[in-house]
């Protein structure tokens, strides 16, 4: 059954080819079927192997399907194989299903769209791309994947390339991340010339045997693989281009900029956990990166107009625990967190997508209100992922997830008061702006009117993630709740256990899990008092409001720090300096062949004469060297 | 002389007598397509011969001539490029006013020429082999002698090669006094700085009067100047003659003198090739640049070919002869395709040389506008072509002699050639004009025996550039005797 593995990317990838094919002269039906069937088969065919998975493990917990040598070329001869423990078996999982929910979901919301089977075949390559990255074998091939996700991501932020800020927003994403894909590629020559392959496990393996903790080569891996990561997942300093994402359609921004390819680089980090425990000084930077992205995009979140930038700004935001957990050397809260925050997040998405189509593509929240009578089912969506975003105590997967990580972000190796501090301040923050969503969109008075309601394919994915997002939080449970950690156990195989070194002597688990439920309280009551009770009707407008808003004046401080500068040296150079050269040897060679064509006089006297002086010179030559 | 003696002469002898038999078989009764039928049985019965005369080779006939495997070698080339020529005229000189047959009578004699010099050991046949090669193409270039271009190029051709001469005899008589020996081996190793056997002023002055004779046989600067006029002017078979047996017969003369056992380096009149290699290549490549005539294009290429292969011809080593040989092979046939194209697309009385009247071939005549694109392209040493292989042994044979500065002149002249070659395949690949006049060939067909040729050499170009073993083991077998 484990066979069936290499199904899962090899569905999506020829349904994405026969609708790039003939997507556009098939009917809307056979499109849908195309689309949605192949990623459904992928869920089931994950299933199947995740179930023989389970019954049965392979030995070592880890499952190879060598498919073939790519190229042969002296020692480099990668092969083209997928990789499955644990680790893997988790993500193929969540994209697989939460992919099929999300592909139903788009039938519905793009069925009036012109690119109906563009949308369907760029989907998905997306998943057939993600599930290249999840189960790649080789770094190789995971990073062919980590291109291919990357390039689905341009192409459907700018889907609707008639736009040309939508345009903008899709360069903007391509070139940001470029900047982290340059450095992993930089990443993977070094391993290479340095460890001599590139096949994921014998690296570690010679990582660990070859290279001593702390050393320089550990250190600029690490931090090269970091680079990769930072950029994939909009963590800082690359952060910028997230928010613009979203100007893609919206089962997009759920599907790769919420649940699946914005964690690839938290994936790439968890599967590549052996080099950064070689280098703890990068590991302590991964989780000093994901303290303040989680704290800066969590304020950002706090003063947005727009329903998707909130949720965009709360992805980075999350992601940033989702680091510090990796920071921390806790791998698998990371890998946990990842998995109710694809549930919730996709959710949260697919309940805005909903409000949006309902309001005829409005976005600005304050211009919506009063819309929980209007549409239950997004109302309901809303409340049950917004309080598993918030973190609702006992009730929400969120609320387990983010526990074990602000436990360990106390606990852990690296842990500290301060990270563990900021993770409290975030959640403080996640549950404010989380429920002045909230209140802004479906409670007050009603300013927009309904003009559709959502059908079944939208009703269905939302309530199957309405309810992971509630229960999928038992999966790991704290012992000191009378629960079993199931997801980290079954984890450890692959990822080193979670380590508890500092205890007390205030912090506990208990007074943490009692401190982050306070805190979501906090949050909740200040979002009630502002705006519920006082109805703040305007967005704020203070100066740091307006900070915030602007995503802390990155992309002013990028513009004059690189654009501007880059901008003005293409201007000045406009003429090609470097063509100024070829130009004149082109003169030069110009200007000889005409001073030469004067010696073909046509006179044979001239020529003669030729032959006299050539000899004559030659005489000379050979006077003189005698 | 003994019978083997004649033997190891037969394809001489065969060619010499066919010539004889075409001069008489006009006397009794002029037509052009037996005389044209008698030069080719003649050439095939003298390449038939050859195989006979290798049975007593090597073998050193009278004190003149010496005849090895080097020289039979050339001879089987020489003899082979000699029945392609006769094709080409053949279908050229049917379109043609005034008397056809002579041309063959011609021809045959310029070739034995070009035979004797390749065979000659020694100053008086080197003489011979010469002039009758020279006598036989003045009349040949101004064989239209009613046109005022052809007539102009065959005086041109005639006071500048008598002159020529003259440097080439003075020379030989400096040399002798000097010397005293007319024995080209034995001056060769003069010039190796045997053993109490120096040479003196005169020796060195002769040597260098002989280097203007052969150089301006082979067209390479500073004794280049004639080039493009005779090519223009003269009949487009003459043109791929001088391009094709009078330069490879003299470059296999040079080959022989020069590079017996030993090496020319660091002597004076290595210098003086040095110097002429690496000026003719970037002479010939830069006059060559914005020429709109394309035999006058080819005529400045060819004298930048010539620098190529006076590149392996400094180098040391059997490599040297081995990749000269290989790069002159190529080259022939190369350029006799090219000139052979052209002169098959020439219909009429007057030739289509411009390079506009070639806009837009491809798409008249396809097949031929690939020939000649294939033609270009080796002489632009592109990679599949015979041209590529032979620049590459060029560049090995250079390498391993460590002639780096030669080198670099080498690839940035090639690059300057680049140009002009692409430029007429742009011309030859660009729509046609809108208000197109000028056709060439529209509907006719290529006559039966050029398109043969063309269509060997065609697949020479091809074999040679991508299966170039067997020809490279047979070429290191016969220039063993003189590497």
């Amino acid at each position: 059954m484990l066979n069936l593995l290499w199904l899962a990317p090899a569905l999506p990838l020829t349904s994405a080819v026969l609708l790039a094919i003939f997507g556009s002269r098939w009917p809307r039906k056979l499109v849908s079927l195309a689309g949605v069937g192949s990623i459904g088969l992928a869920a089931v065919a994950s299933m199947l192997v995740a179930w023989s998975f389970l019954t049965a493990p392979p030995p070592g917990n880890a499952f190879v399907l060598p498919l073939w040598t790519w190229m042969a070329a002296g020692s480099f001869r990668p092969e083209f194989g997928l990789y499955l423990d644990p680790v893997s078996l988790l993500m193929l999982l969540v994209v697989t299903f939460v992919g099929f929910l999300i592909h139903l979901y788009s039938t519905e919301y793009m069925r009036g769209d012109e690119g109906y089977a563009r949308f369907f075949a760029y989907m998905n390559l997306f998943v057939a791309s993600m599930l290249l990255l999840v189960l790649g074998s080789n770094l190789l091939v995971l990073y062919m994947g980590w291109e291919g996700v990357g390039l689905c991501s341009y192409l459907l932020i700018g889907f609707w390339y008639r736009d040309a800020a939508n345009v903008r927003a899709a360069n903007k994403a391509f070139l940001v991340t470029r900047i982290g894909d340059t450095a992993f590629a930089i990443g993977l020559f070094l391993l290479f010339t340095q460890l001599g392959t590139l096949d994921i496990q014998q690296l570690m393996q010679r990582a660990q045997s070859q290279w001593p903790a702390g050393s320089t080569l550990a250190i600029a891996a690490a931090a090269l693989l970091l680079g990769g990561a930072v950029g994939k997942s909009a963590q800082l300093p690359l952060q910028t281009w997230l928010p613009d994402a979203m100007a893609g359609p919206t089962p997009t921004s759920a599907l790769i900029h919420a649940a699946t390819m914005v964690t690839a680089g938290v994936y790439l980090i968890a599967r590549t956990h052996v080099l950064f425990t070689l280098a703890p000084e990068v590991q302590l930077v991964v989780a000093v990166i994901g303290a303040a992205t989680l704290l800066m995009a969590a304020c950002s979140a706090l003063v947005q107009r727009d329903i998707k930038r909130v949720l965009a700004y709360s992805t980075i935001s999350q992601i940033g625990y989702m680091f510090l957990a990796l920071g921390l050397g806790a791998w698998s809260a990371a890998m946990f967190h990842f998995m109710t925050h694809a549930f919730f997040k996709a959710l949260l998405f697919l309940a805005a997508g909903a409000v949006i189509q309902s309001l005829h593509h409005e976005q600005d929240m304050f211009r919506m209100g009063g819309l929980r009578r209007e549409l239950p089912v997004a109302f309901w969506s809303f409340v049950i992922g917004g309080s598993a975003l918030a973190g609702l105590p006992l009730l929400t997967a969120g609320f387990f997830s983010k526990d074990l990580i602000l436990w360990q972000s106390w606990a852990g190796l690296n842990g500290s008061i301060w990270f563990w501090l900021c993770g409290m301040l975030g959640a403080l923050l996640t549950s404010l702006y989380t429920y002045r969503l909230v209140f802004l969109v479906f409670y007050g008075t009603a300013k927009s009117h309904v003009s559709e309601r959502p059908g079944l394919a939208i009703k269905l994915p939302l309530a199957v993630l309405c309810v992971l997002s509630i229960f999928a939080g038992y999966l790991d449970t704290p012992p000191h709740f009378g629960g079993v950690p199931r997801l980290s156990n079954f984890l450890n195989s692959t990822l080193p256990a979670l380590e508890e070194v500092h205890v007390g002597p205030v912090i506990t688990e208990v007074t943490t899990a009692l401190t982050a439920s306070l805190v979501f309280l906090a949050g909740f009551s200040l979002a009630y008092l502002l705006y519920y009770r006082r109805r703040v009707e305007q967005p704020a407008e203070s100066a740091l409001a307006r900070f915030w808003a602007a995503g802390w004046g990155f992309d002013t401080l990028y513009s004059w720090i690189f654009v501007r500068p880059f901008v003005w040296l293409a201007e000045v150079n406009r003429r090609d300096i470097v063509d100024s050269l070829y130009t004149a040897l082109a003169s030069l060679t110009q200007a000889s062949n005409g001073l030469l064509q004067r010696t073909e006089t046509g006179h044979v006297r001239w020529y003669a004469s030729g032959l006299a002086i050539g000899s004559a010179v030659f005489l000379g030559l050979v006077w003189w060297m005698r | 002389m003994t019978a083997s003696d004649l033997v190891a002469l037969s394809p001489l002898i065969l060619l010499s007598a066919t010539a004889l038999v075409v001069m008489l078989s006009i006397a009794i009764r002029r037509h052009h397509g037996a005389s044209a039928t008698l030069a080719l049985l003649g050439l095939a019965a003298s390449f038939a011969s050859l195989r006979w005369a290798a049975s007593v080779t090597p073998r050193q006939v009278t004190g003149l001539l010496l005849i090895d495997g080097y020289t039979l070698f050339y001879w089987g080339v020489l003899l082979a490029l000699a029945a392609a020529v006769v094709l080409l005229a053949y279908s050229y000189l049917e379109h043609q006013t005034g008397h056809q047959e002579e041309f063959y009578c011609l021809m045959l004699l310029a070739t034995a020429g070009g035979l004797v010099l390749v065979a000659s050991s020694h100053m008086a046949s080197l003489f011979l082999g010469f002039e009758i090669l020279s006598v036989s193409l003045y009349a040949l270039i101004a064989y239209l002698h009613l046109q005022r271009l052809p007539l102009e190029a065959g005086v041109k051709y005639l006071v500048l090669a008598a002159t020529s001469s003259a440097f080439l005899l003075f020379g030989m008589a400096l040399l002798y006094s000097e010397t005293g020996s007319m024995q080209l081996a034995t001056l060769a190793r003069f010039y190796m700085g045997a053993p109490n056997a120096a040479l003196g002023a005169a020796g060195w002055a002769g040597t260098v009067l002989m280097l203007t004779g052969i150089g301006f046989k082979l067209a390479v600067v500073p004794f280049h100047l004639w080039t493009p006029d005779v090519y223009q002017g003269a009949p487009l078979p003459t043109t791929a003659l001088v391009a094709t047996i009078s330069k490879g017969s003299v470059f296999a003369l040079l080959l022989r003198w020069f590079h017996p056992a030993g090496s020319l380096a660091g002597t004076p009149v290595w210098w003086a090739f040095v110097i002429m290699a690496a000026a003719s290549m970037l002479a010939g490549n830069l006059l060559a640049l914005r020429q709109n005539n394309v035999k006058r294009l080819l005529a400045y290429s060819s004298i930048a070919h010539m620098g190529y292969l006076m590149v392996a011809f400094v180098a040391a080593g059997p490599l040297a002869v081995q990749a000269a040989t290989y790069y002159l092979l190529a080259y022939v046939i190369t350029i006799l395709g090219a000139f052979g194209i052209m002169s098959v697309l020439c219909s009429g009385e007057e030739e289509c040389c411009e390079l506009e009247d070639y806009r837009g071939l491809f798409w008249q005549r396809p097949v031929l506008a690939a020939m000649f694109s294939a033609m270009l392209l080796s002489l632009a040493g592109i990679p599949l072509t015979a041209g590529f292989l032979g620049k590459f042994y060029v560049m090995a044979a250079g390498a391993s002699s460590a002639l780096w500065l030669l080198l670099f002149v080498l690839v940035a002249s090639s690059t300057i050639g680049l140009y002009y070659y692409l430029r007429v395949l742009v011309v030859l690949f660009s729509s046609l004009p809108e208000d197109h006049v000028k056709v060439m060939l529209p509907r006719g067909r290529v006559p039966a025996g050029a398109g043969f040729s063309l269509a060997v050499l065609v697949i020479l170009l091809f074999v040679f550039g991508l299966y170039p073993a067997p020809l490279w083991d047979l070429i290191r077998g016969i220039s063993a005797g003189i590497g």
